[in-house]
């Protein structure tokens, strides 16, 4: 049974709400009914440069007192926009509704000054947003400022977490940039949420006035080939990799500067230290738990692959057995605000884990028997065939002789790795950069431990939003030899 | 009539000796007694002789068949007959992929040497030369491959339900007798291999054209590889394993792959003269052609582009199923292959790898679910089995009455819709129907625009799925 809503447009501090086109995820039963952005391209757009002007009229601190202030509004408890973005996301997200709210709890965090402020040095530096930073020259006699500046940018995002929409008004903010942000189907509401809280607060704010939030279908041409012109956008920002961007590669050019944050997997490694004695042995599986766990395993770093450095004879594989037990007790147990059974499990997955039993000389399951979740243990060095497809709290322990070797696992997809103990990291965290992984974090902290101020996918997303502009300054006629004299040609 | 029923209900192989149009006339009562008493026969005889069923039955919980439904939570996945691990195919361990097998099947394959096999296509040399089997695998377009544990004797018995339904699907003595004149066969394709089509269109050259003379094939020495058809899930398998994934990919594939490129290469010289020789030898007879609708799409275009019609004769045959698989094609599609070929006989069939008596389709597009073919539907939400009754859509399962030496009950990945329980089909055949219109699950799930930061892109070796998918092996 399909249970609607509408979902209206957000442009630039109005609210347009004449719900006509339909859409939804067939899967979770959800119809909205969202406007037809075509009808609206041209206040979408900001095809004049000149209207960012106003941003500059706002200081640092005026930025950081509206997003605080704005946080203050983000309550769950008292905002009726988050509340119902909260009511969808429990029908559409693999997220089971206690995770959720615990997620929701957390946006005013996103605003508070001091984390704003935290974030706008950690990721690009406030003295470059604010002015015009002297930067060695390397010459004699020039000087050089860099100022880094905000840019119109379109913002096509995932929506297996409510974060990321928050993320990217918070950033839009204090670079002072100008976003549309694209919905994406599995999640329409959050970012309009506060969206509209901004309108509310304060409609005629140049930060309300440079955000916009709108849903339309990936590959309308309508609004794709008008939109997508470096007269009317200069960045595009897009997660989820190749479903976000498939429809409009025909209309990158110069001109138009791409930032793909694209879908990952993580992987973790344990070292043989784990096997020290039954206390560590269950405190390691805590954590790892934790790691596969948390938001039901609905997010990029959560662990799945996980390499464990027991040894393959016989008694290496009692002793990663014993930890595969240990996991999936602790797994079963994690506190509901952090992990529950997910909500629909996936029923490709559910086909694979149920074949694994006609193999149980190679895969021995643990769990699996409900939609709890399950830990499956390799009893040889591979993962199972289908560990691309590893999710709602199934993980895959993989038995080494050498956590060295797991090194050479790591691909260009792996985002995050979860390391015990931390020793182990250190020694690994070289190589298995240049193997391809982008975080190392120390196992169970895979969430908890992420700082919202630090390098993203390998890159820095927010710095590149920025428009890095130059200002240099010198006597240029003493650098250049054999020009005519000023005398002789005032002289004539 | 009765005579019919009991034959059926005494055993469900008595099909092969029928006259093929009376399948089809059997009430729907007397069809599932002849469904129930078959299964529980099943049941009862492959419980103790094939270790995976009894896996699945005691960790079930049943012991026995009441009822219909009761088959249910005992057919397979789609994902058992590939459970086994890539990494038996990467590390040559073909010795513990025959134990795999012997789980499957009740034929004995503890005595199987495996000392030398190196590739898939390897092994199933020697399990065609030690033992009755002669599996059949997938195309793997999904990545992996599965193995079907059939005998040699399946296959033949196969071929005598297609000739009987080839001369009276359109009432009896409507179509020819494959058995009575040797008829020549074509099919664009290697003429070896070991899929579902390769292995009956072996069977067919054996007993209806008679002879390798009286046969037309693409590639006519060559054989359809296991290994390439295996290749894109392997590949995917060791771009998860980063650069060790890519170390360990066995030599001997990636040097086939080669192989294969090349071959694909001459596909246009092989096609120009696969043209000439069909117009030379067979122009004006009649034929029997086997190919799945997709593999004609090129040569239609191609005997377009020469001016070519009328290839073979009227009365030829031809034995296709498949739908587009999502490829498009002109509205016509259907009438320029017929018109390219001289005949609008075909005989269009649902079916799959898994399937020894496949579903054959009547002038109104109709499936018609064999006779010895439990059907049922399972509700794609709520996994409960549907009712048998007036219309209703759902996933597709079902229990293969005729398969002796394996478990004959599966799930399928496909969304369809059935009738015929108490109804008939405007063609006047009797008993449930699958309609034309049939999905993939695959295809459905997932709403547009679904975006998602957690995920692994596949590694596509796109030209390897080109060179598979456009092979002509299905």
């Amino acid at each position: 049974m399909a249970v609607g809503c509408d979902v209206p447009l957000v442009i630039r501090g109005r609210v347009i709400d004449t719900p006509t086109a339909a859409f939804g995820g067939r899967g979770d039963g959800m119809v909205f009914h969202a406007c037809d952005v075509a009808e609206h391209l041209d206040e979408l757009a900001l095809s004049a440069p000149s209207a960012m002007a106003d941003l500059y009229t706002l200081s640092f601190d005026d930025i950081l007192d509206f997003l605080h202030r704005l946080g203050e509004r983000l309550q769950l408890a008292d905002n009726a926009y988050l509340q119902e973005a909260f009511r969808v996301s429990c029908l559409t997200s693999g997220l089971s509704e206690s995770i959720l709210r615990h997620h929701y709890k957390e946006i005013p965090f996103y605003f508070h000054r001091d984390v704003v402020a935290g974030m706008a040095e950690g990721l690009v530096g406030i003295d470059f947003l604010e002015g015009w930073v002297e930067r060695p020259s390397g010459s004699p006699g020039v000087s050089v400022a860099v100022r880094a500046f905000g840019a119109r940018c379109v913002h096509v995002i995932a929506g297996n977490v409510p974060a990321i929409g928050v993320m990217t008004i918070v950033r839009n903010a204090f670079t002072r940039s100008d976003a549309i942000i694209k919905s994406p189907s599995n999640d329409p509401l959050t970012a309009l949420a506060v969206a509209r809280t901004m309108i509310d607060m304060a409609p005629d704010h140049p930060l309300t006035r440079h955000l916009s939030v709108a849903y339309w279908k990936g590959g309308d041409d309508r609004v794709e080939s008008y939109l997508y012109d470096p007269m009317r956008i200069e960045k595009l920002v897009a997660w989820g990799g190749l479903a976000s961007i498939r429809h409009i590669t025909r209309y990158l050019q110069p001109g138009i500067d791409l930032i793909t944050l694209d879908p990952k997997h993580s992987a973790t490694i344990i070292g043989r230290e784990a096997f020290a004695d039954e206390a560590t042995l269950a405190a390691v599986a805590v954590r790892l738990a934790v790691d596969i766990g948390m938001m039901n395993q609905e997010a990029c770093m959560n662990a799945r692959v996980v390499y464990v450095e027991s040894g393959t004879d016989a008694a290496g594989l009692a002793r990663i057995n014993r930890l595969g037990e240990m996991t999936y007790r602790a797994l079963r147990a994690l506190p509901e605000h952090v992990s529950t059974p997910h909500k629909r499990f996936h029923p490709e997955l559910r086909d694979e884990l149920d074949a694994l039993q006609f193999v149980e000389d190679e895969y021995r399951l643990i769990g699996g028997g409900d939609d709890g979740g399950a830990i499956i243990v390799s009893q040889h060095d591979m993962p199972v065939d289908f560990s691309a497809m590893l999710a709602c709290r199934v993980g895959n322990l993989v038995p080494l002789d050498n956590a060295e070797q797991a090194v050479r696992y790591v691909n260009a997809y792996t985002q995050t790795i979860g390391i015990w103990p931390d020793t182990l990291k250190r020694k690994l965290r070289n190589a298995l950069a240049w193997q391809g992984t982008q975080r190392l974090v120390s196992l169970g902290g895979t969430y908890v431990l992420g700082s919202p101020a630090t390098p993203q996918d390998g890159i820095e997303p927010v710095r590149r939003m920025c428009k890095w502009i130059v200002d240099e300054t010198g006597e240029a006629l003493d650098k250049i030899s054999g020009l005519p004299s000023v005398e002789a040609v005032a002289r004539g | 009539m009765t005579e019919i029923f009991s034959l059926l209900r005494e055993s469900p192989q008595a099909l092969y000796g029928m006259r093929f149009h009376q399948g089809f006339e059997l009430s729907v009562a007397q069809l599932q007694e002849i469904h129930l008493t078959g299964a529980r026969r099943r049941f009862d005889t492959l419980r103790t002789s094939i270790r995976a069923l009894d896996k699945l039955a005691a960790e079930q919980g049943i012991s026995r068949i009441d009822t219909l439904d009761d088959l249910v939570p005992l057919l397979f996945k789609h994902t058992v007959y590939k459970s086994y691990p890539i990494s038996f195919l990467e590390r040559g361990r073909f010795d513990a992929l025959t134990r795999w097998l012997d789980g499957l099947t009740t034929l004995d394959l503890s005595g199987v040497d495996t000392a030398g096999v190196q590739t898939i296509d390897d092994w199933i040399d020697c399990l065609d030369t030690q033992t009755e089997l002669r599996i059949a695998h997938s195309s793997g377009t999904s990545g992996k491959l599965s193995v079907i544990p059939r005998t040699r004797e399946h296959w033949f018995n196969q071929v005598r339900l297609t000739a009987g339904c080839v001369r009276d699907w359109h009432g009896p003595d409507s179509g020819p007798d494959l058995f009575s004149t040797p008829m020549p066969f074509i099919r664009l394709s290697e003429r070896y291999g070991a899929s579902v089509q390769h292995r009956s269109a072996n069977a067919l050259v054996e007993m209806i054209a008679g002879s390798e003379d009286n046969t037309l094939f693409l590639f006519p020495t060559e054989r359809y590889s296991a290994d390439m058809a295996s290749l894109g899930g392997r590949l995917r398998a060791a771009a998860a394993r980063g650069e060790q994934g890519r170390l360990e990919l066995s030599p001997v594939l990636m040097a086939r792959r080669e192989e294969f490129a090349r071959r694909n290469a001459q596909r246009p010289k092989a096609m120009e003269r696969f043209f000439a020789d069909a117009r030379e030898r067979f122009g004006g007879r009649d034929v029997l052609i086997q190919a799945i609708w997709v593999n004609l799409l090129e040569p239609a275009e191609e005997a377009r582009k020469q001016g070519l019609k009328g290839l073979f004769g009227p009365r030829s045959a031809l034995l296709t199923g498949g739908g587009l698989k999502g490829q498009t094609a002109a509205p016509d599609w259907r009438e320029r292959i017929t018109e390219f070929l001289g005949t609008d006989n075909y005989y269009e069939f649902y079916g799959m790898t898994e399937m020894l008596s496949n579903a054959p389709a009547c002038r109104q597009g109709n499936y018609h679910v064999s006779p010895v073919t439990v059907p049922f539907l399972i509700d794609g939400e709520s996994g409960e089995v549907l009712p048998r009754n007036g219309t209703q859509s759902g996933r597709f399962a079902f229990f293969d009455l005729l398969p002796e030496s394996y478990w004959g009950g599966f799930v399928t990945g496909d969304l369809v819709t059935m009738g015929g329980w108490d109804d008939v089909c405007p063609c006047g055949r009797v008993g449930p129907y699958v309609h034309a219109d049939i999905r993939r699950f695959s295809d459905i799930e997932g709403g547009d625009d679904k975006i998602d930061c957690a995920g692994a892109p596949e590694a596509h070796d796109r030209a390897m799925e080109y060179l598979v998918n456009s092979s002509g092996g299905h």
